[in-house]
C-alpha cells in the first residue's frame, strides 16, 4: 500500500482500513479527497460525504483529520469552506453513533471557558437541552465578559434551541422559555467586533431584543395548535418575523413536522395551505435556506398520498412544482431544474407535471438567458413527450418563442 | 487495580481495549483510571500494541474535567512515552494531545517531531494553498444560515452577486397568492376582533 501510495496513485487506495494504518498513507489519501472537495465546489454535498466517511473511518483518523481541517480553516480566504467541512465530519460522526463532543469542544476554543464549556458539553454528549445547563449558559452570556459567540453557534446547539421552541408539541418550562429563546436571538444576532490593539473586544448587541421579540411572537403562534382561521389573522405577523433568518429556520422545522403528517394534505382545504406559503416567504427573504426548503419540497413531491385519490395527488404536486417555480424565480435556479431535469430522466415522475413545470417556467420568465440555464433546460423543452401538445403551428406559442430565440443567440450551448 | 504490577496493567488493557480492531473508543476504561494505575501505564506503555496505545490515548478525551487536573502529571509523563514511540499515528496523536491534560485543547502546532513534523506541514501547506484559492463563501459554515445580516457579514463579510439566469417577465403565481392571502389575513383579523 505505502508503495502504491508513494508512487501516487491514492485513488486507487479503495480500501480506507487499509490506508489508515499509515499516516503516511493515510495523510495523502486525505489530501486527495480534501482536494476534491475544495475543487469541486458545485458537488460539494458529495465530495464533503465521501471525506467524512473516510475520516470517521476510526477516531485517531478523527481526530488527526479534525486537527488539520482546524488549522486550515484559521485562513481568512476560503476557511469558511473547511469550517463547514470540519462540521459535516463532525455530523457524520455524530449520525454513526459516535461522541466527538469532547474533541470539537478540545479544538473550539471553549476550555478558557470552563463553565459555559461544561453546560455545553453535557447538553452536546447527550444531544438533549436542560433547563440547568441553559440557565448556566444565560448566566455567562450576560456576565460582563461573555464567552466567545462561537461556542453557542454550535450548529448541534443551534439545532437544539430550534427544535425545542418550534416543533409542535414540544412543552417547555415557562420559567425557562426565555432564557432558550434568549440564548438562540443572541447567537444570530450579536456580533463582536474586531478589537484594536489593547482594546477590550467590543460586543454589538443592537438587534438582540427585536430578535428576541420576534422569536417570541412566533414561538407563541407555533406553539399554540391555532385553527385556520386564526392562523390566517397571524399572517401579516409571521411575514414580519419570518425576516430574521432564525425565525425562518425555526418555521421550516414548524412547517416540516407539520406538513409530513399523514393526514396533512387529506384535512387540507385550500389549493395552496398556508404553511406552505410561509415558506414561499422564506425563500424570498433568505437566499440562504434555499437548500433546505428545496429538500422540504422535495421529500413532499416525492412523498406517498395514499389517502388521496390520483387527481387529488397530481393536484397536490402541481401546488408544491409551484413552490418550486417561486424558488427558481428567487434565484435558486440551477438546483431546481437539476431536480426537476433528474426526475423525468429517471422516468417515474407523471410526464404531466414535467410538462406543468415547464410551462410555468417559460410563463413567468424571459430573456437573457444564461448559457448554463440554456444548457440545462433545453432538452426539456425540445422534448416532445414534455412539450410536443403545447406548440402551435407557428412560432407564437412561449414553447417555439424558447426554442427559436436560444437558437439564435446560444449556438455554442444549444 | 491500585498495587497491581505492569504485566497486569498490560494485560488488563489489552482485554479492555485489544478485542475490536475498530479505535472507537467509548472511554470505559475512564471509571477505573487512577493516579497509581495511570503510573503503571506509563511503564508498560512502550509494549503495548499499537491498536491499545491509539485506544488509550484517545480515551483522555472521555476522562471529566475535574480528574484531568488531578491526574494532569501522570497524563503527561504517559505523552511523553507516547510522543517516542516509533509507530508515527501514535506520536501524533500524543503530540496533538501534549496540551490536553493542562488546557483542555489540543495543541494544533504539530512541530515538535522530527518524524511526524514534515507529513502534518506538507500536508497543510500543500492544502493551504488550495483553500486560499477558493472562490468567496461557496459553502458556508452551518450556523450562517441562522445569521442576521450584519452579524453574517462580520462572519463572512458580504456575499458576491449572485449569477443572473433570466429576467421574470410576469409575476409567478406565489407572488399573486401572497398579495391574496395578506388580503385574507387582514379579514381574519377583523373578523377576529369583531368576534
Amino acid at each position: 500500500i505505502k508503495l502504491i501510495s508513494d508512487a501516487g496513485f491514492q485513488a486507487e487506495i479503495t480500501s480506507i482500513s487499509t490506508a489508515a494504518q499509515q499516516l503516511e498513507v493515510f495523510s495523502r489519501v486525505l489530501k486527495t479527497s480534501i482536494a476534491s472537495f475544495l475543487t469541486n465546489p458545485e458537488d460539494w454535498q458529495n465530495t464533503s460525504k465521501e471525506c467524512a466517511k473516510m475520516v470517521c473511518h476510526g477516531q485517531h483518523t478523527y481526530v488527526y483529520s479534525q486537527v488539520i481541517i482546524h488549522v486550515l480553516a484559521r485562513e481568512s480566504k476560503g476557511g469558511s469552506s473547511m469550517k463547514r467541512l470540519s462540521q459535516e465530519i463532525t455530523k457524520c460522526a455524530q449520525k454513526n453513533g459516535h461522541d466527538v463532543t469532547p474533541i470539537t469542544m478540545a479544538l473550539n476554543g471553549a476550555s478558557a471557558y470552563p463553565l459555559a464549556c461544561q453546560a455545553l458539553t453535557s447538553m452536546l454528549s447527550k444531544n438533549t437541552l436542560n433547563p440547568a445547563d441553559i440557565t448556566v449558559l444565560y448566566r455567562n452570556y450576560n456576565a460582563p465578559d461573555p464567552p466567545p459567540i462561537d461556542l453557542i453557534r454550535t450548529p448541534q446547539f443551534l439545532e437544539l434551541l430550534i427544535d425545542a421552541l418550534f416543533k409542535p408539541g414540544v412543552k417547555l418550562n415557562p420559567d425557562h422559555k426565555p432564557k432558550y429563546i434568549h440564548l438562540l436571538a443572541y447567537a444570530a444576532s450579536v456580533y463582536e467586533m474586531q478589537a484594536k490593539k489593547g482594546q477590550k473586544r467590543v460586543v454589538n448587541k443592537d438587534e438582540l431584543q427585536a430578535t428576541i421579540h420576534s422569536i417570541e411572537t412566533v414561538h407563541n403562534i407555533c406553539n399554540t395548535n391555532k385553527g385556520s382561521s386564526e392562523l390566517m389573522a397571524e399572517l401579516a405577523t409571521l411575514y414580519q418575523c419570518l425576516r430574521y433568518p432564525v425565525v425562518s429556520v425555526g418555521i421550516i422545522r414548524w412547517v416540516e413536522c407539520t406538513v409530513t403528517e399523514a393526514s396533512y394534505f387529506k384535512l387540507s382545504t385550500e389549493h395552496t395551505p398556508i404553511h406552505l406559503a410561509l415558506l414561499d416567504e422564506v425563500v424570498t427573504c433568505h437566499p440562504l435556506l434555499h437548500n433546505q426548503v428545496l429538500d422540504l419540497l422535495i421529500r413532499l413531491f416525492e412523498s406517498k398520498q395514499d389517502e388521496l385519490e390520483i387527481l387529488v395527488q397530481l393536484e397536490m404536486r402541481k401546488m408544491v412544482l409551484d413552490r418550486m417555480v417561486n424558488l427558481l424565480c428567487a434565484g435558486c435556479v440551477v438546483p431546481v431544474v437539476k431536480y426537476i431535469k433528474q426526475c423525468w430522466q429517471k422516468g417515474d415522475t407523471d410526464i404531466s407535471l414535467i410538462r406543468y413545470f415547464v410551462t410555468e417556467v417559460l410563463e413567468t420568465i424571459g430573456p437573457p438567458y444564461s448559457s448554463e440555464f440554456v444548457h440545462l433546460f433545453m432538452p426539456m423543452v425540445e422534448n416532445d413527450e414534455i412539450t410536443g401538445t403545447m406548440r402551435g403551428d407557428g412560432e407564437n406559442d412561449p414553447v417555439s418563442e424558447f426554442i427559436v430565440y436560444c437558437k439564435a443567440n446560444y449556438t455554442a450551448v444549444v | 487495580m491500585a498495587n497491581v504490577r505492569d504485566s497486569d496493567t498490560s494485560l488488563w488493557l489489552h482485554n479492555k481495549l485489544g478485542i475490536s480492531n475498530d479505535s472507537w473508543t467509548g472511554g470505559s476504561i475512564c471509571s477505573q483510571l487512577n493516579a497509581e494505575v495511570l503510573r503503571n501505564i506509563k511503564d508498560c506503555f512502550p509494549d503495548l500494541q499499537t491498536q491499545v496505545k491509539l485506544k488509550l490515548l484517545l480515551s483522555f478525551f472521555h476522562i471529566p474535567r475535574r480528574n484531568l487536573e488531578e491526574w494532569k502529571l501522570e497524563l503527561e509523563q504517559i505523552l511523553d512515552v507516547a510522543v517516542a514511540d516509533s509507530e508515527l499515528w501514535v506520536a501524533m496523536l500524543a503530540e496533538a494531545l501534549k496540551t490536553y491534560p493542562s488546557t483542555g485543547s489540543l495543541n494544533t502546532e504539530i512541530s515538535d517531531l522530527d518524524e511526524v513534523r514534515p507529513i502534518f506541514t506538507d500536508l497543510v501547506t500543500d492544502l493551504r494553498k488550495l483553500v486560499r484559492k477558493q472562490a468567496e463563501n461557496v459553502m458556508l459554515p452551518m450556523e450562517c444560515h441562522y445569521l442576521n445580516k450584519s452579524a453574517l457579514v462580520s462572519v463572512v463579510g458580504h456575499k458576491p452577486e449572485p449569477t443572473k439566469h433570466f429576467t421574470i417577465k410576469k409575476k409567478q403565481k406565489s407572488a399573486i397568492l401572497r398579495a391574496d392571502l395578506l388580503q385574507k389575513s387582514s379579514d381574519a383579523a377583523s373578523n377576529l376582533k369583531k368576534s
